[in-house]
């Protein structure tokens, strides 16, 4: 499915030709045009820049690929990034002291931005299938990266299927998307779900993967997409397991502690990958050989 | 060869401080390591430097740009070092494998340091061949030549009276050429000293393929026990690349972006935001480190992230030892 990444001869193909001489440490200038809170610890940050007198997109990014935000003074931190035509947009989940201060601010701020980074979801092999998207949580921002490509490219796959669950109501993110964008969309099913519903919650309550179980997806001709927290990640392989998902067909994406999002560094390597570089994307038949050590 | 007297070492030195900056091995305040070459230095070319060459190309610490705060208008100035050419003078065939493995990690793979190689691109590097292995120095286990190494711009060949010299590369004739021309060379027939039968040896042939299979395996359970995480041998690593980013505010609105120097040793070095670290305690930092020398780096670029050096070795303050590491995985039982 996607390539094997680690493979010495894949890993050769990256050769001097593709090296770009810019610095790769210094980020862009740029700005947070719209900030759309999403729950009480998750917000989206819209960033542009500025290129003659006319906001734009910083750089482009594949579904999957990363970008690495930076508040001058506090800290920088890699995250999962939302191509749009004029903007990218970074869902950000209050975790340290970097996503903290970002909470903090407000439109019109100046931050850094470099990138793009990772390899990304691998789209045209998915081509024609169907694909089934499973998130928990704030999993559903790398997850939507690859939704909007389906969306936007409907043609070129068959039905999709969104199983979504957050802990509350109240934490579910981009609500605009699960009970307005995405419903509207042509043979695409939204299944969403809480670990507990509140008084005007009339959908699912229950874990990912008890209502994956209850959903049953056709595992024939569909590739997966599964992000979100360990704890729902491994019990909901071992529910696509028992569906009949094969381990090439089931895709997701890892997260280790990134500084120069260049595979330089050192400190995202999982066994002989680095997650910068050579991830954040990988089959779970890719994950089967690398170290447990994520 | 073209030789010259080891009573003219001065005068080499002279002529190559001369034409740009020369870094040679010395001892200061009792610290051997390259410095900038002056008249009144205390050179050494007795044994390798206690601290690798590495901090010429990839400084302890370093400024990578300055910044004006958010809030206002920001904005970021690169801070790149000066493209100048330097020689370094004296360079073990150990020291000069690490630099090519640093290259490998710095200057492929779709992205290069800037820092790294503008630093880099200037440098002519004069190896010099060891005629005598030191206690902890293992490089021959680890498939080096000690008198020789076929990376390097220049060799120079330890002759018992006289330095032999060759060079291997444009940059390499340069400074023979500079020598030549100052009148230093003379042609000498006197064998290559070579050193004596190392102290030190380790069989490493396979041990990247077989710790393929050997990442869950019993040996980790009891290896990590004596080290204390100090990061010592990263740090005295010629090959050790790992760095951290980081960043000082000088007031309010402006500050300055760092690459230092980071260890795998360190519980920050992979902790994330919100605490989780997929190498929580010392087993992992332990495993992790001889896993990236050698099997992770052999996987992704085909050779040892170990050179022999022995530095790791000799200031292990609880000689918890990679020579020792290799061996015991040499005798380990897969499946065990």
């Amino acid at each position: 499915m996607v390539k094997d990444n680690a493979t010495p001869e894949n890993l050769a193909k990256a050769t001097t030709e593709e090296i770009k001489r810019i610095n790769p440490l210094i980020p862009m200038k740029a700005k947070v045009t719209k900030i759309i809170e999403e729950t009480p610890d998750v917000k989206t940050f819209y960033i542009s820049k500025e290129e003659n007198g006319q906001m734009v997109v910083p750089f482009h990014t594949a579904p999957g690929q990363l970008a690495m935000l930076s508040l001058p003074g506090v800290g920088e931190a890699m995250f999962s990034a939302t191509d749009a035509p004029d903007h990218l947009q970074l869902s950000i989940k209050k975790v340290g002291t970097l996503t903290d201060e970002l909470h903090e601010i407000v439109p019109g701020q100046t931050v850094g931005i470099r990138g793009p980074y990772g390899n990304g979801f691998p789209m045209d092999q998915i081509k024609g299938k169907n694909v089934l998207f499973i998130a928990g949580g704030i999993g559903l921002a790398p997850v939507r990266t690859a939704v909007r490509y389906c969306v936007d490219h409907r043609d070129d796959f068959a039905k999709l299927h969104l199983v979504y669950g957050s802990r509350s109501p109240a934490d579910l993110v981009f609500q605009y998307d699960l009970f307005e964008t995405w419903p509207a969309v042509r043979d695409f099913q939204v299944s969403v779900t809480v670990d507990r519903g509140d008084d005007n919650w009339k959908g699912n309550v229950g874990f990912v993967p008890a209502f994956l179980e209850e959903l049953k997806p056709n595992p024939d001709n569909t590739v997966c997409i599964i992000c979100g927290p360990p704890i729902m990640i491994k019990f909901t392989l071992g529910i696509l397991d028992k569906l009949g998902f094969t381990a090439e067909n089931v895709i997701t994406t890892l997260e280790m502690r990134m500084k120069c999002g260049i595979g330089k560094c050192g400190r995202c390597n999982i066994g002989s990958c680095y997650i910068c570089l050579d991830g954040p994307v990988f089959t779970l038949a890719e994950m089967k050989k690398m170290p447990n050590e994520y | 060869m073209k030789a010259f007297p080891k009573a003219k070492l001065q005068e080499v030195l002279k002529t190559l401080a001369s034409k740009g900056t020369l870094y040679v091995p010395a001892l200061v305040d009792e610290t051997h390591r390259y410095y900038p070459y002056r008249a009144d230095i205390q050179v050494s070319l007795e044994q390798n430097s206690a601290i690798s060459p590495k901090e010429i190309f990839f400084p302890s610490t370093e400024k990578i740009y300055n910044f004006t705060a958010y809030g206002i208008d920001g904005d970021y100035e690169e801070i790149l070092p000066d493209r100048t050419a330097c020689v370094l003078f004296g360079v073990r065939s150990c020291d000069m494998q690490a630099i090519l493995c640093m290259d490998d990690v710095f200057l492929t793979r779709g992205y290069i340091d800037e820092y790294y190689a503008t630093r880099r691109e200037g440098a002519t590097i004069v190896a010099l061949g060891c005629s005598k292995a030191g206690a902890d120095c293992f490089c021959s286990s680890m498939g080096l030549n000690p008198v020789e190494h076929e990376g390097a711009d220049a060799q120079l060949y330890d002759l018992g009276d006289y330095y032999g010299i060759q060079g291997r590369t444009e940059k390499g004739e340069k400074v023979v050429e500079a020598l030549a021309v100052a009148g230093l060379l003379s042609e000498s027939s006197a064998e290559v000293l070579v050193p004596e039968e190392f102290v030190l040896q380790v069989d490493s042939e396979g041990i990247a393929e077989k710790l393929q299979a050997m990442f869950e395996h019993s040996l980790w359970d009891q290896l990590w026990r004596k080290c204390i995480n100090c990061g010592t041998c990263t740090y005295l690593c010629p090959t050790c690349h790992c760095f951290d980013i980081s960043e000082k505010k000088k007031n309010q609105h402006c500050g300055v972006k760092i690459k230092c120097w980071d260890s795998c040793m360190f519980n920050e070095y992979a902790m994330m935001a919100g605490g989780h670290n997929p190498r929580p305690s010392k087993k992992e930092k332990v495993r992790q480190r001889f896993m990236h020398k050698l099997r992770y780096f052999p996987e992704r670029y085909g050779k040892y992230q170990c050179t022999g050096c022995g530095r790791c070795i000799a200031k292990c303050p609880v000689n918890l030892e990679i020579t020792d590491v290799i061996n015991q995985v040499r005798e380990a039982k897969v499946n065990g």
